[in-house]
């Protein structure tokens, strides 16, 4: 089965592997023309970096040729001189040009991260239903990351190590011609094997890279189905699964390592070979007198020190043919267009997600009415709504019940405008929601979700989230209609203490009741709870749903209930199975019916009895 | 009461039943290495052999310069001087320099082949390495007892099983050996300079410290500009995390202009402190070229001068800038590995906390017939008590014994301890002394071996678990060979194999991530047929069917019925219905048992049992009333 699963990856990665042209770097203009004056001033420098590293091997050669050769000592202050300020020149190009390197990487990945959030601001929840978080994450953080380190590292690499053998060759050329020939035969025969070494090793570490999720996975596995694996006994099964996979890795990294071996092997045999060649036939051209010792020391010198650099063009080369998968993504996100989106008239009037033009927005109301609306999510294949029709006016509660899974919040997704009918009209205050802005809507809407959100951040910063301009008061005040006061109470800094990453260092319902508070401070015409109430004890939930029921007096209100009988007097309710509204009306007519509701309601009727006869 | 006196003298006991060794930092890295060390002896007796070779090599060179293109005697062993001389001596050598440039060859390929040698066993070593780490990681976390795995947060282990483990790996594998090689390459060096003119070896030893020194400086400096730069990544990539996962909330309340505003101002505070840290890295890396460039100059201004005044040879000189060559760039790496070295320390605790704590054990001098006795006896709960955290009691003072073949009902609200006593029984949490005892056929389950009693009793826990496999494998997890007749026969028992089937690859489907997700109700009866595959003589089944509908549990009941045979069956529901027709029920609430008897007896009773019973009851009878049916406990809720 682990053959099955690594397939399966291995064809997924493949399938993200679209070659683009120019290994995309096309795609980056973007982002690396506001930095061009930074890039040619990294460039200039490192051409410098690398004639001064052709230079500092010829001060060698004076010295042998000149003091030793002639034994003088003559010329010695201007040697150690000259000396100096080439050294000094060298550091403070290297150092600058490094900098550089490093503004040019941090700068590109800065504004592409910054380009791909504000474009996720703006996609649309099939985006979102599409792709998982840790996903789009990784878009943001890792892709980003790579392409700029990758862009900026491999041109410094490749500039300076290009600029270090064009130089290298043309010394060699001009101290001896001949002799340079000999040494240049060796070139070819390394950069072909460092093209071909270098594409091994791309495989096989992006197979090594595969593993190691799959490792980690199989720890995830291990750890939190440990309690099922004890039931069954079935530890040793598991053992051997994961040393199967274990054992891989082990191999796929030996054989990555032989690879890189080779080639380091291979590099080191030519700079040796190139030695010999430059001592054996230099070596008579010296004898001749056709040449100083000194001179055939530095040749040595260049002939050694050639072949590394070609293996780090190499390398340059094949770390932006690895790249392109990253731009590739990215570029795949950048390009991902939203499906639902404001037309130019309505930003023109309206203003867009980061300028509103608040001026224009006309007060919301709250009549909500579906016309004919036919929905299929995006990516589905199926219509989960067909010619639906429901008028919703002003005032009316609006409960959706079905099981987990079955597609409840379909209707709350197309009333918030989270999505939008594939045909019919949603109408608000009887004009098409597609009239105004997304954010004129969803500034009147008060969402409370199942898992509450919380940033982290403050108590207060997050109750201020849907409107920052509230006072003390108005906080204080949306607190106690949800009896929240008592977890402000026992934090050690009240309103100002943190609440962790996520809300982590709250309980499920500390977090459920304030983002209520936090919905009900935004003072939204319409209400939209989901399954908001499941994590709080039964005492408190009463109070809340007193609240709640005070609040929701005059709002419109959508509630997708878990505990159905917090729903009994909804004005109407919803039943909702794999995915369609199979029943509606009001909870006696659907008592009546005897069908599913009915079930849904006897089931957990059960359930709760028994937490009532315990309490 | 009893187990609030007994909790000092348990708490003894686990202490003293401590079964795995306990590793100190120095033990826990010598037992993974236990093993893998020849690889790395090996590859540190040939990366000295290497550097030998190349060491040879400006040898050559300089007698070439020297002795052959210049009149110097050779200055080799008397045995090599003795076999130039033999093939006709530096004249010789004059008209055939190809014999000196393919012995430099020669040597060339020998380095090569030493240096594949080398890294390949080093990689072979640090590779079993990990493999050791990690294997013995999993399956002792495998064996760690239940309450271990309820106590520690899962990222927080596969961070330890993953990057501490690389960490290790990197310190062992990369860092002691590159530490080893380098004082290789340096002792090496420095013989050979030192032979050749002490005073100037002299000097290049005397830069060794500096370097060093500067390195070590350098790197433990930037060491904290870079946690700094790490701790504001975190945050950045915090604030993308939450945009991410609160996307609903920030669409809903319009906060996308502040969303961008955020992280704006974070991605640009995080990019000027890396651009910061560049800054002072490229200062620093400029810093250190000086103090090597200085060093070069020195020599190459002495070596001048001895050279003029003829106490050295231009070949020596030569030779000798070679061997400074080698010698600059290990040295200042080695500054780097030994400031980098003391993150590992904190890796290895990390991973020694995950190894040192204590697996589960079976207790030691039962005999033997003790360990693995027959199952099909009667199951007796003896005066048992449980608390998880001391004083707050979840299962109080239980007595209960179920006959071997009959079928046991239990009924409580969450939190009234069935579960926990379920668990008690297969031992995923042990008993604690003298806070009772469970037998089975007249055995204490502590005496048994835990492996033998959970594969005795079948437990279908209540959030059924299904691995990312094949739902076949998922089913015949116990048994690799499972016959495919025998998985089908279970999953028909088990009502799920027309569910299966209707699936594009049926059996074959991949569970999870990768595959199909399963609904509540399949993934209960998948994980009810993976139980049955067991054929256990005892089969706990808790609150297994909440998520399947009215009609299919009843249909599941009925086919268990009749296949269960002589198994001893506990049924754990909230539904009456589910439980009416069982041997025996027991009522439990706040950890004891508030009733217990026959359905019969305890419709006769008229306690809580019966309550339940005439709610659910007039559920089904009284539906036309609608909400008039309802309880008033249910009605209080509503305004």
């Amino acid at each position: 089965m682990s053959e099955n699963t690594q397939n399966a990856a291995s064809a997924k990665e493949e399938k993200q592997y679209v070659h683009l042209p120019y290994f995309g770097l096309p795609k980056l203009v973007p982002y690396v023309k506001p930095h061009l004056k930074i890039i040619i001033g990294m460039v200039l420098l490192c051409l410098l970096a690398g004639v001064i590293d052709i230079i500092l091997p010829l001060f060698q050669q004076y010295a042998i040729n000149h003091y030793v050769g002639e034994s003088t000592l003559d010329t010695i202050g201007w040697f150690i001189g000259l000396y100096l300020l080439i050294l000094l020149i060298q550091t403070a190009g290297n150092t600058y040009s490094s900098y550089l390197g490093g503004q040019i990487e941090m700068y590109i990945t800065r504004d592409m991260r910054r380009a791909s959030f504000n474009h996720l601001q703006t996609l649309s929840f099939s985006y979102y239903n599409q792709n998982s978080v840790g996903y789009i994450h990784s878009r943001i953080m890792s892709d980003t990351n790579r392409i700029g380190g990758l862009v900026s590292w491999s041109l410094m690499d490749g500039v300076w190590n290009m600029s270090y053998i064009v130089g290298t060759i043309v010394a060699m050329l001009l101290i001896n011609w001949k002799l340079a020939l000999l040494v240049l035969v060796i070139v070819p025969i390394t950069s072909v094997a460092s093209a071909y070494f270098q594409g091994k090793l791309v495989k096989y570490n992006r197979r090594v890279r595969e593993l190691n999720s799959q490792i980690s996975g199989n720890f995830n596995e291990g750890i939190t189905g440990a309690k099922t694996t004890k039931t069954l006994v079935a530890e040793e099964r598991m053992n051997e699964d994961f040393n199967k996979t274990s054992r891989e890795m082990t191999r796929t990294a030996v054989k990555t390592s032989h690879f890189r071996q080779l080639f380091v092997g291979t590099i080191s045999f030519a700079s040796y070979l190139a030695v010999a060649l430059v001592l054996w036939r230099g070596g008579y051209i010296t004898m001749n007198g056709l040449m100083l010792i000194g001179t055939l020391s530095v040749f040595t010198t260049y002939a050694m020190n050639m072949m590394e650099p070609i293996q780090w063009v190499v390398r340059a080369i094949s770390d932006l043919v690895t790249v392109q998968v990253n731009v590739e993504r990215f570029t795949r996100l950048m390009e991902t267009e939203s499906d639902v989106a404001d037309s130019p008239e309505v930003i023109e009037k309206y203003g867009d997600a980061f300028h509103p033009k608040k001026e224009n927005w006309e007060p919301l109301h709250g009549d909500v009415e579906f016309r004919d609306v036919s929905f299929m999510y995006p990516d589905g294949d199926e219509y989960v709504l067909e010619h639906f029709n429901l008028k919703v006016p002003q005032g009316t509660n609006v409960a959706i019940v079905g099981e987990t899974g079955a597609g409840k919040s379909t209707l709350v997704n197309l009333v918030c405008r989270f999505f939008e009918p594939t045909s019919g009209q949603i109408l608000i205050d009887g004009r098409d929601a597609r009239e105004r802005s997304q954010l004129w809507l969803h500034s009147n809407i008060g969402y409370v979700l199942q898992t509450p959100h919380l940033f982290s951040g403050t108590v207060r910063e997050n109750l201020l989230y849907g409107r920052p301009d509230a006072t003390q008061e108005e906080i204080e005040a949306a607190v106690k209609a949800v009896s929240a006061e008592g977890i402000i109470e026992r934090m050690d800094k009240g309103y100002d203490s943190d609440v962790g990453e996520g809300g982590d260092l709250l309980s499920t319902g500390e977090k459920q009741l304030l983002s209520f508070a936090r919905a009900i401070l935004a003072d939204p015409r319409i209400f939209v709870l989901d399954e908001a109430t499941s994590s709080i004890d039964t005492v408190t939930e009463k109070l809340i749903q007193d609240a709640i029921n005070k609040l929701m007096k005059g709002r419109t209100s959508f509630v997708i209930a878990h505990r159905l009988s917090t729903i009994r007097q909804a004005d109407v309710i919803l039943v909702v199975k794999d995915g369609k509204i199979i029943e509606q009306g009001r909870h006696r007519d659907l008592m009546r019916q005897k069908g599913y509701y009915y079930n849904l309601y006897t089931r957990q009727f059960q359930e709760e009895t028994m937490q009532q006869i315990s309490v | 009461m009893s187990q609030i006196q007994s909790k000092p003298a348990a708490s003894a006991a686990n202490s003293a039943a401590k079964t795995g060794p306990t590793y100190s930092q120095l033990g826990m890295t010598w037992h993974f290495l236990k093993g893998c060390t020849h690889f790395f002896v090996l590859s540190i007796i040939g990366s000295f052999l290497m550097t030998l070779c190349e060491m040879l090599i400006p040898q050559i060179a300089r007698s070439l310069v020297d002795s052959v293109i210049g009149t110097k005697p050779f200055t080799f062993p008397a045995f090599v001087t003795a076999r130039i001389e033999a093939i006709g001596g530096v004249a010789f050598l004059r008209s055939h320099l190809w014999i000196i440039a393919t012995l430099i060859v020669a040597l060339a390929l020998l380095i090569a082949l030493l240096r594949y040698a080398t890294n390949q066993l080093n990689n072979k070593g640090a590779e079993t390495l990990q493999q050791h780490m990690r294997e013995d990681l999993f399956s002792h976390i495998q064996e760690l007892p239940f309450s271990w795995h309820m106590e520690n947060k899962t990222g927080d282990i596969i961070q330890r099983c993953t990057s501490d483990v690389e960490r290790v790996r990197v310190f062992i594998a990369e860092q002691l050996t590159s530490v080893v090689r380098i004082v290789i390459m340096m002792g090496l060096s420095l013989y050979f300079m030192f032979s050749m003119d002490y005073r100037l070896a002299l000097v290049a030893a005397l830069s060794i410290p500096i370097v060093i020194g500067y390195s070590i400086f350098f790197h433990s400096k930037i060491g904290e500009h870079f946690m700094e730069v790490d701790t504001n990544e975190g945050i950045l990539s915090t604030i993308a995390q939450e945009n991410l996962t609160g996307v609903r909330v920030v669409r809903a309340f319009g906060r996308e202009e502040f969303e961008r505003e955020r992280f704006e101002k974070q991605n640009n505070f995080y990019t000027g402190l890396w651009v910061r840290l560049m800054g002072l890295m490229s200062l620093f890396w400029g810093a250190g070229d000086i103090i090597s460039g200085l060093q070069v100059l020195l020599i190459l201004v002495l070596g001048s001068v001895y050279c003029v005044n003829d106490s050295l040879t231009a070949g020596e000189f030569i030779a000798f800038l070679s061997y400074n060559s080698m010698l600059i760039w290990p040295v200042r790496h080695l500054g780097r590995v030994i400031s980098e070295m003391s993150k590992a320390g904190v890796s290895i605790d990390r991973i020694r906390y995950i190894m040192n704590s204590d697996t589960e054990h079976d207790r030691e001098g039962v005999p033997e017939e003790n360990r693995r006795p027959d199952m099909h006896g009667d199951i007796v709960f003896d005066h048992v008590s449980f608390s998880y955290t001391p004083d707050i009691p979840v299962v109080d003072d239980v007595s209960l014994t179920i006959k071997a073949g009959s079928t046991l009902g239990i009924l409580g609200s969450t939190g009234s301890g069935k579960t926990t006593l379920m668990h008690l029984m297969n031992r995923l949490y042990p008993l604690e002394e003298n806070s009772g005892k469970i037998t089975i056929g007249g055995v204490d389950v502590a005496d048994m071996d835990r492996k033998y009693l959970r594969q005795n009793i079948g437990m279908v826990l209540q959030e059924p678990f299904l691995f990312s496999r094949t739902i076949a494998e998922n089913i015949s997890i116990t048994n690799r060979q499972m016959p495919m007749d025998d998985i089908r026969r279970a999953a028909s028992i088990a009502c799920v194999d027309e569910a299966i089937t209707e699936f594009k690859k049926g059996y074959d489907t991949m569970v999870g991530e990768r595959g199909v997700t399963l609904s509540g109700g399949q993934k209960q009866r998948t994980a009810i047929a993976r139980m049955l595959t067991q054929k256990a003589p005892i089969m706990v089944f808790d609150d297994s069917l909440s998520a399947v509908d009215a009609e299919t549990d009843a249909k599941i009941r009925a086919q268990l019925h009749e296949n269960l045979g002589e198994s001893t069956v506990i049924l754990i529901s909230h539904r009456v219905t589910t439980l009416m027709n069982c041997d025996q029920i027991i009522v439990m609430d706040k950890g004891h048992i508030i009733e217990r008897g026959t359905p019969a007896e305890l419709m006769e009773l008229g306690g809580t049992y019966r309550h339940i019973y005439d709610m659910q009851l007039s559920m089904d009878d009284d539906e036309d009333e609608g909400s008039n049916a309802s309880p008033a406990a249910v009605e209080g809720k509503e305004v």
